[in-house]
């Protein structure tokens, strides 16, 4: 049995299918996604957390694709548990220690809350940050640098 | 009482305060960039490590989905910035699997043999900076070395010693002239004389054993547990290397030896990287000697643009040639994923596509980031003094860890 075949057996009523790079991949509901990583984990062996991440489709109410990446250490396989999020999620760290960095990360520059999480701060950008930055709303351009110490001195 | 007196240094500890907070980095020479880690010390002891990032954010993955897939790849150089060539092939490999198109043959083997020198290189550099984190420095002077010549053959090939961009999607950049090839398989003959050297100096050396032995343990369960891959779960005695279990780009052609250690300190994942480097310099060989002819660009045109003989001769491939380096080439509505294996573990490029020249999403998953944050694992119950060690031996590359 395939994958796809052994993910739609686990979850019948899930939308599911195979990406380009053929892993298949299940949607579950942004609460079950807990519970979903940990039958795939447990059930079908795919043990071995590989990635968390998330693109933004900002034309859509519930903007964010986020996925989980399993590998399976017998199988050599890779599959995705994705969900569809406006903003919040249940925490993984509770099952996955690796997932701690990796929701930070998403909160930091998506801005996904993570419910449950036990330190949910900024990992790469300041601590002051106010943005997040790799939102598909978020402008590339530059940010106003307040150069007081110059304006001090030269009184510009 | 004399004020010099030997007063038990417990007592004093005691009354002040029972740990101490320091700051390691983000600046330090050990820290091998911009790492910083704040431990909680119990006197030597440290009983917690706090990894803290992203003095290197550079906002590459944003800065991606502004560039055509070509102009990205320039960006993937400087990640892993002592592994170019590897995320060259990773972000290559995500891109043909949109468009699920086939690489000639000299193509492929031709990326065996960069990313196998990429990884010699990059271990040597490894090994190199570790040895001298412990007082090895010799070793240090004699890796470079040795790296440095590798180097060279890049920027003979290449242009580029570092920031190479040399592997793109649909093939390589130019072919490989015969006289690169010879000249890389002269310096390869080289090299494991050179390992010796290196190894002399370190392997047998009392001072680094005590240095690395029983150093920065962590059990295999934990380091999967904590998502790292490469070199660290193989001196834990996994044998998993995604070119063995899933081979890509050509390496199910050769027979790819998994190097693997028992203990899981820093003694072993040090040797772990010198079997690694033995065995790359073995597939550079193999990769040079088994060298088909052929092209080296895939004649998808949807990726390539068409050749240039045929610009002058029709209209159509020069609209096309013209519209491919315009606006990019534009891989289907989707979503990929490669890992490949680069010197510090399981490198990844998830790409998502909405169909124009530009990609919606690039994501690298780096194998140092999982790494980074073992780290504080691996720190805890070590001396201070180890904390150096066992930075050394992670040999996390802050370009990637921030992105």
């Amino acid at each position: 049995m395939t994958v796809l075949e052994r993910l739609t057996q686990m979850f019948p009523d899930a939308e599911h299918g195979t990406a380009l790079d053929g892993k298949a991949f299940v949607y579950v509901s942004p609460a079950n996604l807990p519970a979903a990583c940990r039958r795939v984990r447990e059930e079908l062996g795919f043990a071995r957390f590989v990635d968390l991440t998330c693109a933004d489709h900002l034309e859509r109410e519930d903007r964010f694709d986020v996925h989980v990446l399993l590998y399976s250490m017998t199988e050599h396989l890779w599959l995705r548990i994705k969900t569809r999020t406006s903003g919040t999620l249940p925490t993984l760290t509770g099952l996955l220690a690796a997932a701690d960095w990796y929701e930070r990360e998403l909160w930091d520059l998506f801005g996904i809350a993570f419910e449950g999480h036990p330190d949910l701060q900024r990992l790469l950008t300041p601590d002051d940050w106010a943005f997040h930055p790799l939102r598909r709303d978020e402008p590339l351009g530059s940010m106003p640098v307040d150069f007081t110490v110059t304006r001090e001195l030269y009184d510009t | 009482m004399s004020p010099y007196s030997n007063a038990p240094a417990k007592s004093v500890a005691a009354t002040v305060s029972p740990t101490l907070k320091i700051n390691m980095g983000p600046q330090h020479p050990a820290t091998h960039g911009v790492l910083r880690l704040e431990l909680e010390l119990d006197r030597e002891t440290v009983i917690r490590c706090r990894p803290v990032i992203g003095y290197l954010h550079t906002g590459i993955e944003k800065t991606c989905e502004s560039k055509t897939y070509v102009q990205a790849l320039t960006l993937t150089d400087r990640l892993d910035y002592l592994n170019p060539l590897g995320n060259n092939l990773a972000f290559c490999l995500a891109v043909e699997a949109l468009f699920q198109c086939e690489i000639p043959e000299r193509a492929q083997i031709g990326r065996v043999l960069l990313a196998e020198l990429t990884r010699l290189q990059s271990h040597l550099v490894c090994v190199g900076s570790g040895g001298m984190d412990l007082g090895v420095t010799s070793l240090f002077l004699y890796a470079l070395r040795a790296r440095e010549q590798i180097l060279d053959l890049f920027e003979s090939l290449t242009g580029q010693r570092m920031m190479t961009s040399f592997i793109r999607p649909g093939g390589l950049a130019t072919d490989m002239p015969e006289e690169w090839l010879e000249r890389t398989y002269a310096v390869l003959e080289g090299m494991p004389a050179q390992l010796d050297d290196l190894e002399s100096m370190a392997t047998d050396n009392p001072f680094f054993k005590q240095r690395t032995q029983g150093i920065g343990i962590v059990s295999a369960h934990d380091l999967m547990e904590l998502a790292v891959t490469g070199p660290l779960l193989r001196a834990a005695g996994v044998a998993h290397d995604l070119r063995v279990t899933n081979p890509y780009s050509g390496y199910e052609r050769f027979d790819v030896k998994v190097c693997t250690a028992t203990d899981g300190d820093c003694y072993s994942r040090y040797k772990v990287r010198v079997a690694e480097m033995r065995h790359s310099i073995e597939l550079c060989k193999q990769a040079i000697e088994r060298m088909p002819g052929g092209p080296v660009k895939t004649s998808d045109r949807k990726i390539m643009p068409p050749p240039k003989e045929e610009l002058a001769q029709s209209m159509e491939s020069l609209i096309h040639h013209f519209k491919l380096w315009t606006e990019g080439m534009k891989p289907p509505k989707g979503e990929a994923y490669v890992g490949v294996e680069s010197p510090r573990g399981e490198l990844g490029f998830y790409i998502v596509s909405d169909g124009s020249g530009k990609p919606q999403r690039v994501r690298e998953r780096a194998p140092s980031f999982a790494a980074v944050q073992a780290m504080s694992k691996m720190m805890e119950g070590a001396s201070i003094a180890d904390a150096v060690a066992i930075i050394a031996s992670v040999d996390p590359i802050m370009g990637e860890v921030d992105r």
